[in-house]
This record gives structure tokens, C-alpha cells and sequence, in this order.
């Protein structure tokens, strides 16, 4: 860890494509040599297996620190995003862009529960 | 080749009927004023029912994504348009081949960018525009780099002149991909223009007054979109499409341009674009430069239905269906993420 | 049980000494955890906060961007798939940095640009100020997302040191000070037992030597009556036996 510290580590992102897009053009995309990209476009087409495989990878990947999902995928592979309690890389969730943002389904902020109280969480 | 208004009929009375009648299925204000009043996309989708689009969304599972809307909408426009395409005679064939080039020119792109960055092309092909598919799209997985792209489909499509001229095997590899399209765009518009031109009679009236409009607003939104990027003046001259009102005095004007000022004043010089200039903002409440041109656009595609026996109808409809496709995206992805306040800054048709 | 458990020593003075030096430890060590643990649940409990707050933000933010994606695509068009497709190299990247909070070492992110805009020239015929702003604001977003990975990291991290943390003053409070305890305590009685076992004999023999100093008395009375002279020196290299006299009647 400390060797890729001192590089430039990557954000990955899980979510519908208009997210990746919008994400990809804030300029955080990256296809390496090995022609690996760091984003997954979920469609309807996209199985739930697929999405944990590349939930997984994006695990094992020193290379990223940060992995953006969006809360509806997020919710398709919930037990995944769950057994993972490492600090790093750090596991967002995002709105995505229909649904607003609902806290009470954050696996940190469900962490979090019971440390505050509910009102604090509106 | 030369055809007189007396036997326009003959060949394309039918289509032109025919066109006119789906000119009159384009949403109305009161359409619209009932679509932005939505609070779901069910609802929209119920609203569309009662208009020309029918049932067009019936079969789609609930949770309705305005990427579905989108495609349907694509496909609806595609299935009219290869109606037409059908049952043509030429040289409407010629003509509503040009509409098409312009699709194939941003999926050659697509297509182009993805062997660049080694992408599997066969993926590729179901994200293309219908409308701009071409046969040897089929073929395209023999080619896995630029150059076999290149030597192997390209040269075979109604494209390759574009690319003769302009665009050598290497530039495919080194020139920034937008600058390839919109070289290709202005060789596709210099040449339709010039089809147009020879075709004379009240197309030629209609349809060069569209083009060069287009013409124009490529070489301004070229000009203002460049400043602060790495595009110099010299490459910027080479992308303004020579066929416009600006040609030749407006471009120069344009190619010295450093800032937005000296854009607007070189449209000073031209009443119409005198106008669209004069209003526009990015202040909210204003509508921006583009949105004025689109309903520029709008106005000129209308004032084509106003002449009889031409061939400016066909262009105006795809330009018109297009913009109403737009339209609805635009309300249903308002409505979609409840994010009402700009839901009114579609461009109205009718 | 607890009554028993306690640490194998042999009670002396000096193991009382050392029990005592340790039960000082402890104590000290608990106070010390249970500052660090408080310290630690102050910024813990901030974090959070800060979280929430982000999390709330970046509600509205994404929103934002993504109507802002939806205004590029009413001038643009489709363009998702060029954007896609055109993916190369990332121009935002992340580093991490340390922070250091009671001698926990926290990973902030700390975002960078890295290379050129590959999208500069994206949308250059249409709709080209709407996607400078569309990046702006995706940005933007990039930018909050990066702080609160930054908070989030630093929340699990806390997390997990606090609970190693609180388990070890529980530790301490519970199980090592109390044992200590009884361990002293044991010695102590030990100590006291063993004092009253001395007592006891030190009477013992002291009354012994009484018995058996007044027979010699006796004797030597007797004999002096007898006319017979005692030399009281006694000799000294005599290699005479010191009788056990506690458990001799």
C-alpha cells in the first residue's frame, strides 16, 4: 500500500450509463494496458453475477481507491457491498438519477444507525 | 437531371401525401401543455397514447426509463422514414440517401473510436443509429484497426468520397476523432448542397436555405465552442462548411474570432443571425445561442411545408420529428428526476 | 472462580511490591485507553455528522449533474456511447494522504489532475457549452464524492479502532485490574497468616527457653548448694547440636 500510495490511484464507477457518462466526462476514466476499464454500464441486460464480478475486481485492484456505485445497483448486490470492511478502497453510494438518494439503505449509514439519532439522519 | 413541377406527381405525389400527413401527427402546444402538466412517466406515456404516438409504449414493463421513450421514439421516426425510403423513386432516393449520410457519419465515427481504443466492434453495432446503418456494417468485424477499417469498409460506403478528400489512412490514427467528424460533416454538407443546387426548381429554394442555415450555425458553434481548447484557427477555418451565407466573407471574420464578441460581431453583419444573437444568454431565464438556433431551425423547417411539389418536406419532417423526439426526452427526463423548474424550455413546433 | 483467579506468585513483600507497581500500571493505562477512546469518539462522532451532511449534499449535487446531462443531451443528442467508447486515460485521479488522530492514522483523498481533457473537443459542432458545464458539474460531484470517501474511510477505520479500543479499557477495567487486585489481596492474608504462624512460634520457644532455663537454674542451684563451682563460659568451638526446641516437649 504504501508503494501505490504515492501514484495516482483511480475511482471506479458501477451505475446506468447516463451516470458513467456523466462521470467518465468529469474525466475519471481510464482503460489500462490490459484493456481493463474502470467502470461497468449496467443496462437491464446486465446480470446480477456480472455486477458482483466486477464489483469484486474492482476490490482486488490496487489501483483504486474510491468505487462509486449507484444505490440501485447497489441494492442488486447488497450482501457483497456488505461483507467488505476494509477502509480502502472506499465504497460510495450514489442517487442515481431517477431514484433521490435514501439513507436508510447505506450500508455505512446503516452502520451509523443507532449512534445517532433518527431526526439527525433526515 | 431536371424534372418540372407538372409531373412531380407522378413519381412523388404518394410520398409527399404522405409526409404531409405525418407532419400532421407532430405534437401540438396543447399536446405539449398536457405533457409538462406529468407527474410520472406513466402518466406521460398515457398522455402519448391519446396523441399520433398510440400505443407505441404499451409493451414496455412498467418501471419506464426515459432511455426506452428514447429508443422508441428513434424507432418509430426510423420505421416512417423507411416507409418512405421504400417506396421512392429517384431522385427522392438520392435525396433521402443524403438525409442518412449524416447518421452514418456519426456512427463511422462511434465505429472509428471504438477500434481506436480496441473495443469489440461487433458490441458496437447494435448502439449505432438505424438510419445511418449501411450494408457493410455487417462486415465491419473483419477490421480491428483504423487502417484495415479504413481499406476494407469505408472506401465501399457512399462515405468514401468524404474521406478521399479530406482524410488520409493516417489521420485516422492521430487526428482528434472530432475533427474528423465534423471535417466529414462539411464535406457531407457541401456536397448536399450541391445536389441540391442542381436539382433547381423550389427544392433547391427550400432546401439551400436549410443547408446553408446549418451550414452557418456549424461555423458559429464551431467558433465558440474552441476558444480555450487546443484547437487552432487554422484547423477551426477548416472545419466551417463553405456553403452558408457566411461563405466566404463571414468565415474569414470567424477565423480571426478570439472571443465571443467578435463572434456576435461578425453576426451583426447578417440580419437573421443579427437576431438570434441579440436575444440569446446564458442568464437563466434566457435561452441560450443553441436554443435559438434550434427554433431558427424549427421556423425554417416549417416555412418548407409551405411550398408544394419539392423535396424540402422529406428534410424538414426527419428535422422536425427529430426535434419533437428531443422534446419529449427533454420533458420525460424532467419529469423523471422531478426537477420541474426548466421543464418549459423545450423548443415548441406548432 | 473469579474468587481463584488470580496471578501465580509466591506471596512475598516483594512480589506485594511488584503486584502494586502493576496495579498502578493498569490503572494509569485505563485512564490513558479511555482518554484516546473519548478522543477518538469526539472525531468519530464528527465524522459522522460531517457524513450525513455530505450524503445530504450530494443528493442535491448529483441531481444537478444529472439534469445537467440531460440538458446536454436535449442540444447534443445521444452522445453516451462517444463517451464511452472514447475512454482512455483517467485525467482525475486520487492520492491519499495520512491524518493522524490520537495515534490513529486516518487516509484522506486528495483528488489531482493528471494529463489532458480527452473530451475537450466533444460536442464541438452542438451543444459544446452544455457539455463544459455538464463536466464542470460532474466535477464537482467527483470532487464532494472524493471528500466523503475520504470521511468514509476514515469512519470505518475509526470504527474499528474504537472498538479495539473500548475493548481494551473494558479489558483492563474488568478483568486485568480486578485480578490484580485479588492477587494483592491474596498476598496480603498470606502475609498476615504467615506473621501470626511467627507470632505464635517466637511464643512457642520463648516458653520453652523459659522451662528449660529455669531447670538449669535448678540445677545449677542445686549444685552450688553441693559446694560445687560452675564455670559459666561455656566453650564455644563445643560443636554442640542446636536442638530443635518448638516441637520438643
Amino acid at each position: 500500500m504504501a508503494l501505490s500510495a504515492q501514484k495516482g490511484r483511480l475511482i471506479a464507477v458501477i451505475g446506468d450509463e447516463d451516470t458513467c457518462t456523466g462521470f467518465l466526462l468529469g474525466g475519471i476514466g481510464e482503460i489500462n494496458k490490459k484493456r481493463e476499464s474502470n467502470f461497468l454500464v449496467v443496462d437491464k441486460n446486465t446480470s446480477v453475477p456480472d455486477i458482483e464480478e466486477a464489483f469484486r475486481s474492482f476490490l482486488k485492484r490496487d489501483d483504486i481507491a474510491i468505487i462509486l456505485i449507484v444505490q440501485n445497483v447497489a441494492e442488486m448486490i447488497r450482501h457483497v457491498i456488505d461483507s467488505h470492511v476494509q477502509p480502502i478502497p472506499a465504497v460510495l453510494e450514489i442517487p442515481s438519477k431517477e431514484c433521490p438518494y435514501d439513507a436508510s439503505k447505506d450500508s455505512i449509514l446503516r452502520r451509523a444507525k443507532g449512534m445517532f439519532a433518527a431526526e439527525d439522519l433526515r | 437531371m431536371s424534372f418540372s413541377e407538372i409531373g412531380f406527381n407522378i413519381d412523388h405525389g404518394y410520398l409527399e401525401g404522405l409526409v404531409r400527413g405525418f407532419k400532421g401527427g407532430i405534437l401540438k402546444q396543447t399536446d405539449y401543455l398536457n405533457l409538462v402538466q406529468c407527474e410520472t412517466l406513466d402518466d406521460l406515456k398515457l398522455h402519448l397514447q391519446s396523441t399520433d404516438y398510440g400505443n407505441f409504449l404499451a409493451n414496455e414493463p412498467s418501471p419506464l426509463a426515459v432511455s426506452t421513450i428514447d429508443d422508441k421514439l428513434k424507432e418509430k421516426l426510423v420505421i416512417e422514414f423507411n416507409h418512405l425510403r421504400n417506396h421512392c423513386l429517384e431522385p427522392l432516393a438520392t435525396f433521402l440517401d443524403f438525409i442518412t449520410y449524416s447518421y452514418m457519419i456519426d456512427n463511422i465515427i462511434l465505429l472509428i473510436t471504438g477500434t481506436l481504443h480496441q473495443r469489440p466492434i461487433t458490441e458496437l453495432i447494435p448502439k449505432c443509429h438505424p438510419l445511418g446503418s449501411f450494408e457493410q456494417m455487417e462486415a465491419i468485424h473483419i477490421a480491428s484497426t483504423p487502417a484495415e477499417l479504413f481499406n476494407a469498409v469505408l472506401v465501399d460506403t457512399p462515405l468514401a468520397p468524404y474521406f478521399i478528400d479530406c482524410i488520409s489512412e493516417q489521420d485516422l490514427d492521430e487526428m482528434n476523432i472530432e475533427i474528423i467528424r465534423n471535417t466529414l460533416y462539411k464535406a457531407y454538407l457541401e456536397d448536399f448542397y450541391k445536389f441540391c443546387e442542381e436539382m433547381g426548381g423550389a427544392t433547391a429554394d427550400s432546401m439551400c436555405e436549410a443547408l446553408a442555415f446549418e451550414a452557418d450555425r456549424r461555423a458559429f458553434i464551431i467558433t465558440i465552442n474552441s476558444f480555450g481548447t487546443e484547437l487552432t484557427k487554422e484547423d477551426r477555418a477548416d472545419l466551417y462548411p463553405r456553403c452558408g451565407k457566411l461563405y466566404p466573407d463571414g468565415l474569414v471574420l470567424l477565423a480571426r474570432a478570439d472571443d465571443y464578441d467578435q463572434v456576435r460581431n461578425v453576426a451583426n453583419c447578417y440580419a437573421e443571425y443579427k437576431e438570434l444573437f441579440e436575444n440569446a444568454g446564458s442568464n437563466p431565464g434566457e435561452k441560450t445561442l443553441e436554443d435559438k438556433f434550434f427554433e431558427h431551425e424549427v421556423q425554417l423547417m416549417k416555412n418548407s411545408f409551405m411550398m408544394q411539389f419539392q423535396f424540402g418536406v422529406f428534410y424538414a419532417y426527419v428535422k422536425l420529428k427529430e426535434q419533437e423526439n428531443r422534446n419529449i426526452v427533454w420533458i420525460a427526463e424532467c419529469v423523471a428526476q422531478r426537477h420541474r423548474a426548466k421543464i418549459d424550455s423545450y423548443i415548441p413546433i406548432f | 472462580m473469579s474468587g481463584k483467579d488470580r496471578l501465580q506468585v509466591f506471596p512475598s513483600r516483594m512480589a506485594m511490591a511488584i503486584m502494586k507497581a502493576r496495579l498502578k500500571g493498569a490503572q494509569k493505562g485505563h485512564s490513558l485507553l479511555k482518554k484516546k477512546s473519548d478522543a477518538l469518539t469526539l472525531r468519530f462522532r464528527q465524522i459522522l455528522k460531517k457524513i450525513i451532511e455530505t450524503k445530504m449534499t450530494m443528493g442535491d449535487v448529483m441531481k444537478e449533474s444529472a439534469f445537467s446531462l440531460a440538458e446536454a443531451k436535449f442540444t447534443t443528442g445521444d452522445f453516451n456511447h462517444m463517451v464511452i467508447q472514447n475512454v482512455n486515460k483517467a485525467q482525475l485521479k486520487v492520492r491519499s494522504k495520512k491524518d493522524n488522530v490520537a495515534g490513529v492514522q486516518l487516509p484522506i483523498f486528495e483528488s489531482y489532475q493528471d494529463g489532458s481533457d480527452s473530451y475537450e473537443l466533444t460536442g464541438l459542432s452542438r451543444g459544446g457549452q452544455q457539455i463544459d458545464k455538464l463536466k464542470k458539474n460532474y466535477a464537482k460531484a467527483v470532487q464532494l464524492l472524493i471528500d466523503l470517501a475520504s470521511l468514509q474511510t476514515s469512519f470505518v477505520t475509526l470504527d474499528e479502532v474504537i472498538k479495539i479500543t473500548n475493548r481494551r479499557v473494558n479489558a483492563i477495567e474488568h478483568v486485568i485490574i480486578p485480578r490484580i487486585e485479588r492477587t494483592l489481596s491474596y498476598i496480603t492474608s498470606e502475609l498476615d497468616e504467615m506473621e501470626r504462624e511467627e507470632f505464635y512460634r517466637l511464643k512457642k520457644i520463648q516458653e520453652k527457653k523459659k522451662k528449660i532455663r529455669a531447670l538449669e537454674e535448678k540445677r545449677k542451684a542445686a549444685l552450688r548448694e553441693s559446694g560445687i563451682e560452675i564455670k559459666e563460659a561455656p566453650n564455644i568451638l563445643e560443636d554442640e547440636e542446636d536442638a530443635d526446641l518448638l516441637f520438643t516437649d
